[in-house]
């Protein structure tokens, strides 16, 4: 234990204490997602001042008193210029002297169509200077004021209607009919939230498990391999091997090492991605004021405890895969180079079921997927979500098989003399194909 | 009798390479013995098998009894490998470095802080040790990898080309360290070298070895009036072109 302990230590200082790492691993993630979403805050608000303090110009070729009080409408609390010209084509070219982004023109017979229970016609254009999407919002200002007042006026219109029928009933209730009240049964519960809603938290979280699993993976991959191949760059394997430890504590101390590092910038990853969540999408609260505890999918005790052996044994078989592959090159490069081929397998499932679910796939698709380790965890994350424990147990069942298998392979590499004489490189395929190295000659 | 190191027909391939072929060779106890031959000529092999990271693929060789295949475990316990290119982890100091090493063959913490005392004098560099390892010279890192090596007072010391590399002043002091242990505190010394001037100041007896054969064998003065030489350099030439 003693034994095991010092290499642990050892791992986790070389590793954080590397720059690259420390940099690369734990605090960009941490200072680059909060200034994403602070760049995307920025850019959001800024649409949504347009929105708020867009201006626009009005060219009106009508008289009467529908005119008047939609005139009355759009001038109240709005920055309105007033276009005076003799006809469309003079309004136009006057308009786009002005910095309003929209021209509102009201045609010649809007109240009279109005007055007799026609449609009042107008016409609105906008002048895209920028085509940005803070420019796009600004001309639906003019929308949303013209909607707002066009709901009024249909009740205006409906109500005095009632009134010439002498029939009983509100306008809003001509208007609209029915109240519909969805409700959600999950878990055998019913609860007074409608299943679109569900859906779209669920749908973030669908999107965020495999993307946590993934970058997990992906940082464990990294670790495991350039511990290695630091070792061997260094020149420092040599000597570890011929200490009075066995090869298999020397092993279990890299990975280890490896995943305590790896857990840290996954740690790093999420606070960072969190910040990035919150900061970014401040400007909707209601996008991340709902949880899956709110709305009882959260995890239960045994869930998390689950989720937790999926993601260790997930872990663990990305870092015994990565340290097989580290040991077949002698240098940091090409350890990255080398394990960058496993970046297939680890996104292919979280890419592809971060927009589906498995059920969903054709057979041949499902078959391929099922057979990589990794659709597994992100299946199991997603299933103790939702309380399916056998399923996430038939997965951690799985991955751990896998894991056992590839763990045995690592430590009959780091057994045999394979671990000091394979210098494979990425960049020499002959050797990768199994003629061997004679440099410690 | 016992042979601190017994290598009887040793031969190890790498693919179709021959690196060792069928090499013999003993080390008595207490001794220094030194592997002395050119860049490739299998020194560096051989001290791979009897320091248990290489197989070898026929032969035998066996250090104080125990066999480098059946029994790596034991043989582990009882040696120090110094490997020519070694390095030390960079990130950690040279302290850290010591003591990590130091724990794996310290009993208790006493002892352990017995062999950090001891490597601290080793090395000789004082304050410096608290540094981390990156911003070393190579003669600093020697010194630190070879105070390594001999702390924790190994039954056997492997060496390959202890002062590689090094300028005058560190080559000098490796050497020194070398003579010490193996005289005044009974380490047993298996070094190789091709620098043969070194060889012949530090070695009791010699192997000379070429293209993986072992071509000589003996202490240096023997050699030397064998060969009716001034220096094992001469010798060597001499065998080698017999040879």
């Amino acid at each position: 234990m003693g034994n095991l302990w010092s290499l642990v230590l050892k791992e986790i200082k070389e590793l954080v204490r590397d720059p690259k790492i420390l940099i690369g691993v734990i605090l960009m993630p941490i200072i680059i997602f909060p200034v994403m979403g602070s760049a995307i805050n920025i850019s959001t608000s800024s649409v949504q001042r347009a929105m708020i303090t867009a201006s626009f110009a009005i060219y009106n070729e009508d008289e009467g008193a529908p005119t008047d009080a939609l005139l009355e409408h759009l001038y109240r609390n709005n920055t309105v210029i007033t276009i005076e010209a003799n006809g469309i084509q003079d309004a136009l070219s006057k308009y786009q002297e002005t910095n309003a982004s929209t021209l509102l023109w009201i045609m010649e017979g809007y109240s009279e169509n109005v007055s007799q229970g026609l449609k009042g016609e107008l016409k609105v254009y906008a002048n895209l200077k920028s085509l940005s999407i803070a420019e796009a919002g600004s001309t639906d200002a003019i929308g949303g004021l013209l909607n707002y007042y066009a709901y009024f006026l249909s009740i205006a219109n409906i109500n005095s209607l009632l009134e010439q029928a002498g029939a009983i009933g509100e306008a809003s209730v001509v208007r609209s009919p029915l109240s519909v009240d969805y409700q959600s049964i999950i878990k055998g519960n019913v609860i007074d939230v409608a299943p679109s809603q569900i859906v779209s938290v669920i749908m973030s979280q669908s999107v965020m498990l495999p993307i946590m699993v993934m970058v997990m993976l992906m940082f464990a991959i990294q670790m495991a391999a350039t511990s290695i191949a630091i070792e061997k760059e260094q020149k420092t394997l040599e000597t570890l091997m011929t200490l009075p430890v066995s090869r298999l504590t020397i092993l279990s101390g890299k990975l280890a090492g490896s995943i305590v590092v790896a857990v840290a910038g996954a740690i790093a990853y999420m606070i960072g991605f969190g910040y990035y969540m919150t900061s970014a999408f401040s400007f909707a609260p209601e996008l991340t004021t709902m949880s899956t505890q709110d709305l009882s999918i959260g995890l239960e005790p045994l869930g998390t405890l689950l989720l937790g052996v999926n993601i260790f044994v997930t872990l663990v078989s990305g870092l015994a895969l990565a340290i097989s592959l580290a040991t077949f090159t002698d240098n940091v490069r090409s350890a990255q180079s080398l394990t960058g081929f496993l970046t297939i397998p680890i996104m292919l499932p979280a890419i592809i079921l971060m927009f589906s679910d498995l059920s969903m796939l054709p057979k041949t698709v499902q078959m391929v997927l099922l057979v990589i380790p990794y659709t597994h965890s992100i299946i199991a994350s997603k299933a103790a979500f939702l309380g399916n424990y056998v399923l996430v147990l038939r997965s951690i069942g799985y991955i751990t098989l896998f894991t056992l298998v590839v763990l045995y392979i690592a430590a009959k590499i780091f057994s045999t003399e394979r671990i000091i004489t394979a210098r494979f490189t990425t960049f020499d395929m002959k050797k990768l194909l199994g003629r061997r190295s004679n440099r410690e000659r | 009798m016992q042979y601190a190191i017994d290598v009887r027909n040793l031969t190890k391939t790498f693919g179709d390479i021959v690196a060792i072929d069928g090499a013999s060779f003993t080390v008595k106890e207490r001794e220094i013995f030194g592997l002395i031959g050119p860049n490739g000529a299998g020194k560096t092999t051989a001290l791979r098998i009897l320091s248990t990271l290489l197989k070898p693929s026929s032969g035998t060789a066996t250090i104080f009894g125990n066999d480098v295949v059946k029994k790596p475990e034991a043989i582990r316990e009882s040696i120090s490998y110094l490997p020519e290119e070694a390095g030390a982890y960079q990130n950690l100091s040279g302290y850290e470095y010591l003591s990590f090493m130091a724990g794996f063959y310290a009993e208790d913490k006493e002892s352990q802080d017995e062999m950090l005392k001891e490597a601290e004098l080793i090395s000789g560099l004082g304050e410096r040790l608290d540094d981390r390892i990156k911003g070393y010279s190579k003669g600093m890192k020697r010194r630190l990898l070879l105070a390594r090596a001999v702390m924790m007072k190994p039954k056997l010391l492997i060496l390959d080309e202890p002062t590689s590399g090094l300028d005058v002043v560190h080559a000098f002091h490796v050497r020194q360290v070398i003579k010490e242990y193996a005289d005044k505190k009974g380490v047993t010394v298996l070094l190789s070298s091709h620098n043969m001037l070194e060889v012949e100041y530090l070695c009791h007896r010699v192997s000379l070895i070429n293209e993986g054969k072992i071509i000589a064998e003996g202490s240096p003065d023997e050699l030397t009036q064998k060969f009716s030489a001034e220096n094992l350099e001469q010798v060597f030439m001499e065998v080698a072109k017999l040879g």
